[in-house]
């Protein structure tokens, strides 16, 4: 079976390791919603307060333009998807949406034994539901060609993210690449990623992203249409935090999911899931690796997460002379794209007076 | 109405507690601040005394020393929108000493939490940040599965109603918890204390279950609703201890005793009402504004009901049945279907006649709730309050919504 007709299973969140839907003979598509819609008042009434971009992967799948998948993988990596979790498990029984709904539950709070045991059999369930799902049985053998389709985009990955620190690659089409990564099949991926190019422009500030995640490259092609910085790197989780490309390998199926719960909970911090420390840890790491002269910090109304970690990151940063600007709560619709060039103003008086004192 | 002697009781005995507990820990002692659904029970066998995040909050608030408590947060870079009842305490910490209620909370030693939602673990790591503090976070998994009736399975079935593999693994992480309080105390676990502690805390639970029943039958309502929520709750924190066990059983007798007396709240009840939803502690008064016009009075809130429903375990492994207490425990109050079966089961044996329906807006699914006590033919009150804006107008409304509601949708009984 060629992937155009495998059967299509959809992600929400980023815990879920590709490789043991792709073993099962199906192909994830990540559910990404938009930072630009306005969420109904059926899915707001349904979720109560949540971040506008998990508001509109409810309100995507209850229009029906998910109907085509075979099951639906929730990840309790946020609060929001949890609750559309809890959702949605009512509305598949009623048969409000036409596929099975499956939740992968992985905390990240501690590695130690008793969250790996519940992380591998969490995975070991996963493996289960895709199996249900394409009626396929997962084997050695899948989990084999499925690891090495799957490092085959981590290849392409890591090849792109060269070409964006060597100044061969704007934010806005790695981004794009990101996304289309999580969303389609294995060769339109690999060859979107493969062909994520473009000049940046000359004397660009180059800047990291962090704080809310990125639906869409709408506000990357805000702050790079300016000329005045380019993205070089971030640490949400549609971007440089993406778990793409990441597979196990095993002499058996257990090993297979021990060594993907290790990979699990060796993933760097996630806003959400992860403690400021860590996450500043992290952020400078990235922003250092991709030389970063400065970072910016976007975070949409209702994402509380990554505003608790700004001011470790903003201190972790500045002792590597690392400017932060940042905005918060950002409302969903044009004030993103606004706010993101406000950053912008903050960020050239900040790196000015910065230029004034040195 | 006189107010219940066994909330005055509890009222006093926080008082005092709480001063005994911070003299405690001036005198060197560890004590722990510890969010409302971590496992309070294992601190009781270290005799280590814990205060309650939430419940500090409350005394913050009610003290009006919310907003300059959530100043000190702004002042650290943090948020002062988000979670602010979980953040409060954090900020007043902040406070100077003389401003603090009730002479403040003396610094923690440790700082426990399960990391639920997207933020409570943030908070407590900033709690760890502080000098003299350390934080230990629990994971928080989400509720799944969900069989039906989680009120019948929870006592002694709850390997049915959470799933092996969640208890696995709260009750490892409730293992190495103890590990660590040992390495950090000197102290070692008191296995046998531990049993008792939870026996006790059994004893309480079917003590309020009693409670439950009597209020359930009993017509007319014989005490306020919001006159049962000290008398349970402050209990509530000392849960293990035979003073909360003795607090329990005041509550039964004295409603008892009412009942007994042919006490009413309101003497010609009309109409019985559920309030679905937290307390609404800016107006308390609300509660009985429609006994005169209506004869409608509230019967129900969930706090007594969780109380009774909720904390009870048993079984032969008493950490086993810890993780079983703590696992889910606000999963079943706000997870649909799991919340919207058992106020359905509440308002039933309750005789409620209409619902008033507080729909958070920090949970999913409230519309479910409302629709399965529809669906039994309850007449159900939905109040949202989806943003600051609409909260403030609907909360002036919330009067008139409510006499609306009785007078076209909740008959009167004959
Ligand atoms: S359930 Fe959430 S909001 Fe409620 S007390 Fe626990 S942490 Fe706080
Ligand atoms: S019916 Fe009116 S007068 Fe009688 S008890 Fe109720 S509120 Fe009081």
């Amino acid at each position: 079976m060629s992937d155009a007709d495998a059967p299509r299973i959809g992600i929400i969140g980023d815990d879920v390791p590709r490789q043991l839907v792709f073993a099962a003979g199906a192909v994830p598509r990540r559910l990404l919603g938009s930072w630009h819609e306005p969420v109904t008042p059926e899915a707001a009434e349904l979720l109560g307060t949540v971040d506008a971009a998990a508001g509109r992967v409810l309100d995507d799948l209850l229009a029906g333009r998910h109907d085509d998948l075979s099951g639906l993988v929730v990840c309790h990596d946020s609060q929001a998807n949890l609750r559309i979790f809890y959702v949605l498990r009512i509305l598949a029984q009623r048969g409000r949406v036409p596929f099975p709904v499956h939740l992968v539950d992985v905390p990240r709070v501690s590695a130690n034994a008793p969250a790996r045991c519940f992380v591998s059999r969490q995975y070991a369930r996963l493996l289960d539901f895709c199996a249900q799902v394409t009626g396929n049985r997962t084997d050695l053998t899948s989990l084999r060609r499925a690891a090495e389709q799957e490092r085959e985009l981590g290849r392409a990955l890591e090849a792109m993210r060269e070409r964006r620190r060597a100044g061969d690659c704007t934010g806005t089409e790695a981004l794009t690449a990101y996304l289309l990564a999580a969303t389609e099949p294995p060769e339109v991926a690999v060859s979107a990623v493969a062909g994520a190019g473009g000049a940046t422009a000359p004397g660009a500030t180059r800047v990291h992203l962090t704080g809310s995640n990125h639906p869409d490259a709408e506000i990357y092609r805000a702050l790079e249409a300016t000329g005045d910085v380019v993205v070089v790197g971030e640490d949400h989780d549609t971007g440089d935090g993406a778990w793409l490309g990441v597979a196990a390998d095993g002499s058996s199926i257990d090993e297979v999911t021990d060594a993907l719960t290790d990979a699990h909970l060796a993933r760097p911090a996630a806003a959400t899931g992860g403690l400021a420390e860590a996450r500043a840890g992290h952020t400078l790491r990235r922003a250092t690796h991709t030389r970063a002269r400065a970072a910016i910090a976007l975070v949409r109304e209702h994402d509380d997460a990554p505003v608790w970690d700004l001011p470790r990151q903003r201190q972790a940063l500045r002792d590597h002379d690392i400017a932060l600007v940042a905005r918060t709560r950002i409302p969903s619709g044009d004030a993103a794209a606004t706010a993101a060039r406000e950053s912008l103003a903050d960020l050239r008086e900040l790196l000015a007076t910065a230029g004034a004192d040195a | 109405m006189s107010r219940l002697d066994a909330a005055r009781a509890a009222t006093q005995h926080q008082k005092a507690w709480f001063a005994e507990t911070a003299r405690r820990a001036r005198a060197g002692d560890p004590i722990a601040l510890v969010n409302a659904d971590a496992p309070h029970e294992v601190l009781r066998a270290f005799d280590v005394p814990y205060v309650v995040n939430q419940w500090w909050a409350s005394i913050i608030a009610a003290k009006r020393l919310g907003p300059a408590s959530m100043r000190k947060v702004a002042e650290a870079g943090l948020p002062d929108h988000s979670l602010q009842y979980d953040a409060m305490p954090l900020g007043a910490q902040d406070l100077p000493v003389e401003e603090q209620p009730w002479g403040g909370l003396p610094d923690p030693a440790f700082a426990i939490a399960d990391s639920h939602g997207d933020v409570t673990h943030k908070i407590f790591e900033q709690w760890g940040r502080r000098p003299g503090t350390e934080t230990y976070q629990l994971s928080r998994t989400g509720a799944d599965p969900v069989p039906p009736r989680w009120w019948e399975l929870v006592p002694r079935e709850w390997e049915t109603a959470f799933g092996t593999d969640r208890l696995d693994l709260l009750q490892g992480e409730i293992e190495e918890l103890i590990g660590w309080l040992e390495e950090r105390t000197g102290r070692r676990f008191d296995e046998d204390r531990f049993v008792e502690i939870m026996r006790l805390a059994n004893e309480q639970a079917e003590w309020n279950r009693r409670t439950r029943e009597l209020l359930a039958q009993a017509r007319p309502a014989p005490v306020l609703v919001n006159d049962t929520i000290p008398a349970v709750m402050v209990p509530q924190w000392h849960r293990g201890t035979q003073w909360a066990v003795d607090a329990a059983h005041r509550l039964h007798d004295e409603v008892a005793q009412r009942i007994e007396d042919g006490v009413a709240v309101c003497p010609g009840e009309r109409r019985r009402l559920m309030w679905i939803g937290r307390g609404l502690w800016s107006d308390l008064d609300l509660y009985q504004r429609f006994q005169e016009e209506f004869g409608a009075v509230f019967v129900w809130s969930m706090y007594l009901a969780i109380a009774a429903d909720g904390y009870v375990r048993y079984g032969p492994d008493p950490l086993r049945a810890l993780a079983a207490r703590f696992v889910g425990l606000t999963d079943l109050l706000y997870v649909p279907p799991w919340s919207a079966e058992w106020y359905v089961k509440e308002a039933r044996t309750h005789g409620v006649d209409g619902v008033v329906h507080l729909v958070a807006d920090d949970t999913p699914g409230g519309g479910f709730i409302s629709e399965a006590l529809e669906a039994e033919g309850i007449p159900v009150l939905e109040i949202r309050a989806n943003n600051a804006d609409s909260r403030s107008t609907d909360a002036a409304r919330i009067p008139e919504r409510i006499a609306d509601f009785l007078r076209d949708r909740v008959p009167a009984r004959g």
